[in-house]
């Protein structure tokens, strides 16, 4: 029994909770794609067994300290982040959050630039500092899409920053519900921190939004990188929940984008083109 | 009608272009932002420092995020999400903060709904921008706003158990303190007044009822008195509490019915 859901993502994986969580839980029970899923951890051999209603799943991984399913057949593999292997990186997960809003609104707003003086003032942003000045995208249908050349001056831009200075961003979007933002590290600055947010789709208007985060050793302690993270999230999570609708639009003109929203825009134009239906409202 | 923003549909029956109560105006105050919902809408109501009220559509066109989290800054209205600025009375976009040398376009404006204010309450009209109706039952009386009470029914159940019967003290601190039948009286599904009299003394409460949606209305109620009142709070204060019980048995009762 298959529900209508598109291929691109009934076939793809998705993280579905935080591996040592799930060690010290023993059982965790979620929802992806409005399908019920129950997670075990066999202590044994520390391996996790899943059911989706009574069936057992087959595709199922442990990486990025996640735990990964695939409710179809995976016809491609879980993304691949070379910046992971580097010794000299702190790899961590911070946090699942769940939020009442479809999940492709989460990845827009991690997308977003002219938001961070507001929502996140005094940390990613500040006023006057709100112009969000021209940036690139490239879109393709296969990678998804790249965003390049963000500039932003930021208060405190990581759990180390100890003055503002200006930031180079960019962002790739390599599935419909993963995107990856890529920052300047504070220290060194020609070298680049990573955010990586999982986003598992829970129903068409909610969603958990997973954080993995790869940032350059450099005095950082992994519990501060958490800290931050779930600090700054929590400051998009009351934001996002009071988005109207839930789901997202794809129609052109249904939401009035301005220059600052091209990567939005962008998103949005590649999802329709990629035929995303779940999580939001089509074009008509 | 678009579709954003219905959280739950109104009744069927119900009329779009009409006056509703949707708040006391006492309630809207300076520089604050009322979230209401009429008919299944969901509406921004705040005043400006002339103390001018606006209805709007409770979403920035931006993005979609509701409004009535935003800032009333006493002349603008600036969203909680990317800082735009909505200008009292029109609605338009006037700044956009990541665009700090533009001048928004005409299309960046907000939705809009006639909004006015009458007998102490604030009115919405969710298609025409007009004047708000002259309901007054009696001339040269004493008007008071009474609590308005949410309840989990729909307005039209709200109605039918009010018109079953309703009782109430004509002068709750004096001389006729005990509740008596009212006599009622239906202008339309949404109106309805209930008096009670004795020699040189009337008092009458109109209903006022709001469709929040197919499953909850508000109730409020404008009070007014003629003959002697005694003028002292302690007595007005005992009114209100004494009409606040009676309509909450109101609201119970037609809960019960749902």
């Amino acid at each position: 029994m298959r529900p209508q859901i598109e291929s691109l993502l009934w076939d793809d994986w998705h993280a579905v909770a935080d591996f040592e969580q799930l060690r010290r839980s023993g059982r965790f029970v979620t929802t992806l794609l409005d399908v019920p899923l129950a997670l075990e951890l066999d202590p044994e051999t520390d391996s996790v067994r899943a059911r989706a209603g009574g069936a057992p799943i087959a595709s199922l991984r442990i990486k990025y300290g996640f735990v990964w399913v695939c409710l179809g057949e995976p016809v491609r593999d879980i993304v691949e982040f070379p910046e992971c292997g580097d010794a000299d990186r702190l790899l961590g997960t911070a946090g699942s959050v769940r939020v009442a809003v479809s999940g492709l609104r989460a990845v827009e707003n991690f997308l977003d630039l002219s938001h961070l003086s507001f929502v996140h003032a005094g940390f990613l942003g500040e006023e006057p500092f709100t112009e969000v000045k021209p940036y690139s995208v490239e879109s393709s249908a296969r990678d998804g899409l790249t965003v390049t050349g963000c500039r932003v001056y930021q208060p405190k831009a990581s759990p180390i920053a100890r003055e503002g200075f200006e930031v180079n961003y960019s962002y790739a979007v390599l599935r419909p519900y993963t995107v990856v933002l890529y920052k300047a590290n504070p220290v060194e600055q020609d070298r680049r921190d990573m955010i990586a947010l999982f986003v598992q789709p829970v129903s068409e208007e909610s969603c958990v939004a997973h954080l993995l985060t790869c940032y350059l050793r450099h005095g950082v302690e992994a519990a501060a990188v958490r800290r931050f993270q779930q600090f700054i999230f929590g400051q998009d999570r009351p934001i996002l929940e009071n988005q109207l609708p839930k789901r997202m639009p794809l129609t052109a003109g249904r939401e009035i984008p301005v220059r600052a929203d091209v990567a939005s825009a962008a998103y949005r134009r590649w999802l329709a083109e990629a035929g995303v239906r779940y999580g939001a409202i089509p074009a008509a | 009608m678009s579709a954003i923003g219905l959280t739950a549909a109104g009744d069927a029956s119900d009329p779009i272009d009409r006056w509703f109560p949707v708040a006391r105006g006492e309630e809207v105050v300076a520089r604050h932002i009322v979230q209401t919902q009429l008919l299944g809408r969901e509406i921004a109501v705040w005043r400006d420092d002339a103390g001018v009220v606006n209805a709007w559509e409770n979403r920035c066109p931006h993005r979609g995020v509701r409004l009535s989290i935003g800032l009333n800054t006493g002349t603008e209205l600036h969203c909680r999400y990317h800082g735009w600025r909505y200008a009292s009375g029109s609605g338009q976009c006037t700044y956009v903060p990541a665009h700090p040398g533009q001048k928004p376009a005409a299309a960046m404006r907000v939705g809009r709904f006639g909004a006015g204010e009458a007998h102490g309450f604030v009115w919405v009209n969710l298609i025409e921008p007009a004047e708000p109706p002259h309901l007054s039952a009696l001339a040269s009386a004493q008007a008071t706003t009474l609590r308005s009470i949410y309840a989990r029914a729909p307005a039209v159940t709200v109605a039918a158990c009010l018109l079953r019967g309703y009782r109430f003290a004509l002068d709750p601190t004096g001389a006729d303190d005990s509740p008596t039948d009212a006599a009622l009286v239906a202008s339309d599904a949404y109106t309805i007044r209930a008096s009670v009299h004795a020699v040189l003394r009337e008092a009458v409460v109109t209903f006022l009822l709001q469709p929040v949606g197919a499953s909850q209305s508000v109730i409020h109620g404008l009070l007014e008195t003629t003959g002697e009142t005694s003028g002292v709070d302690a007595d007005r204060l005992a009114v209100l509490r004494h009409h606040n019980a009676q309509m909450t048995a109101l609201r119970d009762a037609a809960e019960e019915l749902c």
